[in-house]
């Protein structure tokens, strides 16, 4: 069976999809080049980066550790309770406004240098594939063949692979939220005593592997949200990956008369990872990959031409103007990125390693005896530290002849643990002037921190009070 | 810029125009109906394993079951009768747990000594070491009254807070300052200030 000739990329259809709906895999050719060896040194390096933050212990806890048992977020040092949540927002806006101001400069460089999909795929699952089964010609071959011992056992060792790789990716990033100890107390365990992690363990494993092994530019194309609003944060002045048409058309043969400096090699589409012809201008499957710049300089290098044919560079520069940077989609983009991160800064230094919660004790909301009005509260200590803290609580802003019982002494709280104590203030009758609000204040033994509450003191209307005891006197 | 687009050969349009611009009808990708299609056949599972056949716990049974387990809990720490929590007085577990959570809640009004307003005036409680007793004085009454409080003079309803278990070691270390059998003597009391 000859190998069907792969369609050739058009602007009017996805090169993967074909008209059938069935999808053709594709078989991206070997680029070597400075592009390249600097993809590969950086995505190395974020492996490296991605994998040992479990390991890296900051504070008495790994760098990331998303405790959901326990609801408690430890980043870098960091230690964030469920209460915190609302944090999540200010950050993530922040990250969110940095991708956009990133992406109004620079284009799709996520995709390209830092995505964890492009990452792994480019640098883990397709060196192993292009190990075992040769180059992009020989995998073409490969995959037409009929079957054979030597197909089955090439396939079998490359699936393979890809299990093991995949399934060691899934462990470490489980052990994101449950620690690197505990994924290894797991897996040194029959399955049947942790069944929901195992099978999650197991989906998870099969999904990351199907991405890898089958799925791949798909994800880009067609799934990832922050490929497609890209479309709406970028513009003529963007940074992005092009061909410079003014200097390449007309395409022709080296030695033509007339013809630019293309030389119609398809080089750039053969080395293509989501079938694309870059020459047709931007095109949404473009993850900015710099396949094509090193292709097409190593091209160009041998025939002696100037490099930069196929280049970063912006569409207004490709079309002869200058590039403008600031603009105002980036000035509107940083003044946000600002604001995010301002808020976020602010919003995190705000944290304290403990909570404070005042509530009203079930019952009638004052207590009046004979000679007192009296309000009971219970107060919850929350300590959000992994070793145990005294704290001491008073109040503030009472007015004088106020009596607190309870608290008289410091309360110790365990580790990560909670208590729930009674805080009672009196007030004679006779210094009784109504209603007021006070705070009650928590600082620690150690004086590190404080934190307040407002609170009210209910009770009658002074004048209500004098009158029913006006009759008694 | 020239853009080298190949035409386009009999491809059908779809019928609208939003803005200019116009779009072709494509098939969708086969892996993408077929996502389709799987969602379909778990439907017809999880619906029959659910709603049809009746496998399956709904949400609703989960948390009627687990609420019948707490209220099965709370009985069977409710049937405590007066021998019991007298033995648990007698039981230096029941009272050392008692204390902490006696420390810990009841000193504010009762005082450490248990004593309360015998040994201050200020103080808010009644005294729990005497025999005299304002809402009965056999360890089930004073358990009772521990769990549900007396609203108008300010003892809270221990029973959502602490919990049965830290309720029955509070009674027990209360009652280990008495001796079963010893004169009980129910004062009522004045009745209770006004709470306009």
């Amino acid at each position: 069976m000859p190998t069907p000739a792969p369609q050739f990329p058009n602007r009017d259809s996805v090169t993967t999809i074909r008209a059938d709906g069935s999808r053709p895999f594709i078989y991206p050719a070997d680029v070597r080049g400075r592009f390249a060896s600097a993809r590969r040194i950086s995505a190395y390096a974020l492996i490296a980066f991605y994998l040992s933050l479990p390991w890296i212990k900051i504070n008495g806890y790994p760098a990331v550790f998303l405790d959901i048992a326990q609801r408690r977020f430890h980043l870098v040092g960091l230690t964030f309770a469920f209460q915190d949540l609302w944090l999540l927002f200010f950050v993530i806006s922040g990250v969110g406004f940095s991708l956009f101001f990133v992406t109004a400069l620079f284009g799709r460089v996520w995709c390209g240098w830092a995505c964890p999909q492009t990452v792994f795929l480019d640098h883990v699952y397709r060196p192993i594939e292009r190990l075992v089964e040769g180059d992009a010609v020989r995998r073409r071959a490969l995959a037409a063949a009929p079957m054979s011992l030597e197909k089955i056992l090439r396939k079998a060792l490359k699936h393979t692979l890809f299990v093991l790789v995949s399934a060691v990716f899934t462990h470490l990033f489980l052990a994101y939220f449950v620690s690197v100890p505990e994924v290894w107390e797991m897996v040194r365990h029959n399955p049947t005593e942790h069944w929901s992690v195992f099978v999650f363990m197991a989906v998870y494993t099969s999904l990351t592997y199907f991405i890898f092994s089958w799925f791949r530019e798909q994800v880009c194309i067609v799934i990832c949200p922050y490929g497609r609003i890209q479309s709406a944060l970028t513009d003529d002045h963007t940074l992005a990956i092009g061909y410079d048409a003014v200097r390449g058309e007309p395409r022709g043969k080296s030695g033509t008369a007339g013809a630019g400096d293309c030389i119609a090699c398809n080089r750039c589409v053969h080395v293509c990872p989501t079938a694309i012809d870059i020459r047709q201008g931007q095109q949404m499957e473009c993850v900015g990959c710099t396949a094509c710049i090193d292709a097409c300089d190593d091209v160009m290098t041998r025939l002696g031409r100037p490099t930069g044919l196929v280049r970063y560079d912006s569409m207004r520069a490709f079309g002869g103007q200058k590039t403008k940077w600031i603009r105002p989609r980036t000035i509107l983009y940083f003044f946000l990125l600002l604001v995010g991160a301002s808020v976020a800064s602010w919003a995190i230094s705000t944290l304290r390693p403990a909570n404070i919660g005042v509530t009203r004790m079930v019952g009638a909301p004052y207590i009046l005896d004979d000679v007192n009005v009296r309000n009971q509260y219970l107060v919850r200590l929350v300590n959000k530290r992994n070793s145990p803290a005294d704290f001491v609580l008073r109040v503030d802003d009472a007015p004088a002849g106020i009596r607190m019982i309870g608290f008289d002494r410091p309360v110790t709280v365990p580790a990560l643990g909670e208590v729930v104590q009674p805080l009672i203030l009196q007030q004679a009758r006779a210094a009784y002037t109504g209603p007021f609000h006070f705070e009650v204040r928590i600082e620690d033994l150690a004086r590190s921190f404080h934190l307040e509450r407002k609170v009210d003191f209910l009770g009658p209307e002074a004048r209500l009070l004098r009158a029913t005891e006006a009759p008694k006197k | 810029m020239k853009q080298t687009i190949p035409e386009s050969s009999d491809e059908t349009l779809r019928p609208h125009s939003y803005d200019g611009i116009t779009e072709y009808d494509k098939r969708l990708p086969n892996w993408w109906l077929n996502t389709l299609y799987i969602t379909i056949v778990f439907w017809v599972g999880y619906w029959s394993y659910y709603q049809w056949l009746g496998i399956g716990q709904t949400e609703a049974e989960v948390v009627s079951i687990a609420m019948a387990k707490i209220e099965a809990d709370r009985l069977s720490a409710t049937t405590l009768d007066d021998a019991a929590l007298w033995k648990m007085s007698q039981n230096a577990d029941y009272v050392a747990r008692g204390k902490v959570v006696f420390e810990a809640n009841c000193v504010a009004c009762h005082l450490p000594s248990l004593r309360g307003k015998t040994e201050s005036p200020v103080a808010i409680g009644p005294d729990l070491t005497d025999t005299k007793w304002i809402n009965g004085g056999k360890p089930t009454q004073v358990h009772e009254l521990v769990m549900k409080g007396v609203l108008t003079k300010g003892m809270p309803t221990w029973g959502p807070v602490l919990g049965a278990k830290k309720i029955t070691d509070v009674v027990a270390y209360i009652m280990s300052k008495h001796r079963e059998g010893e004169a009980i003597v129910v004062e009522v009391s004045a009745p209770p200030a006004p709470t306009p």
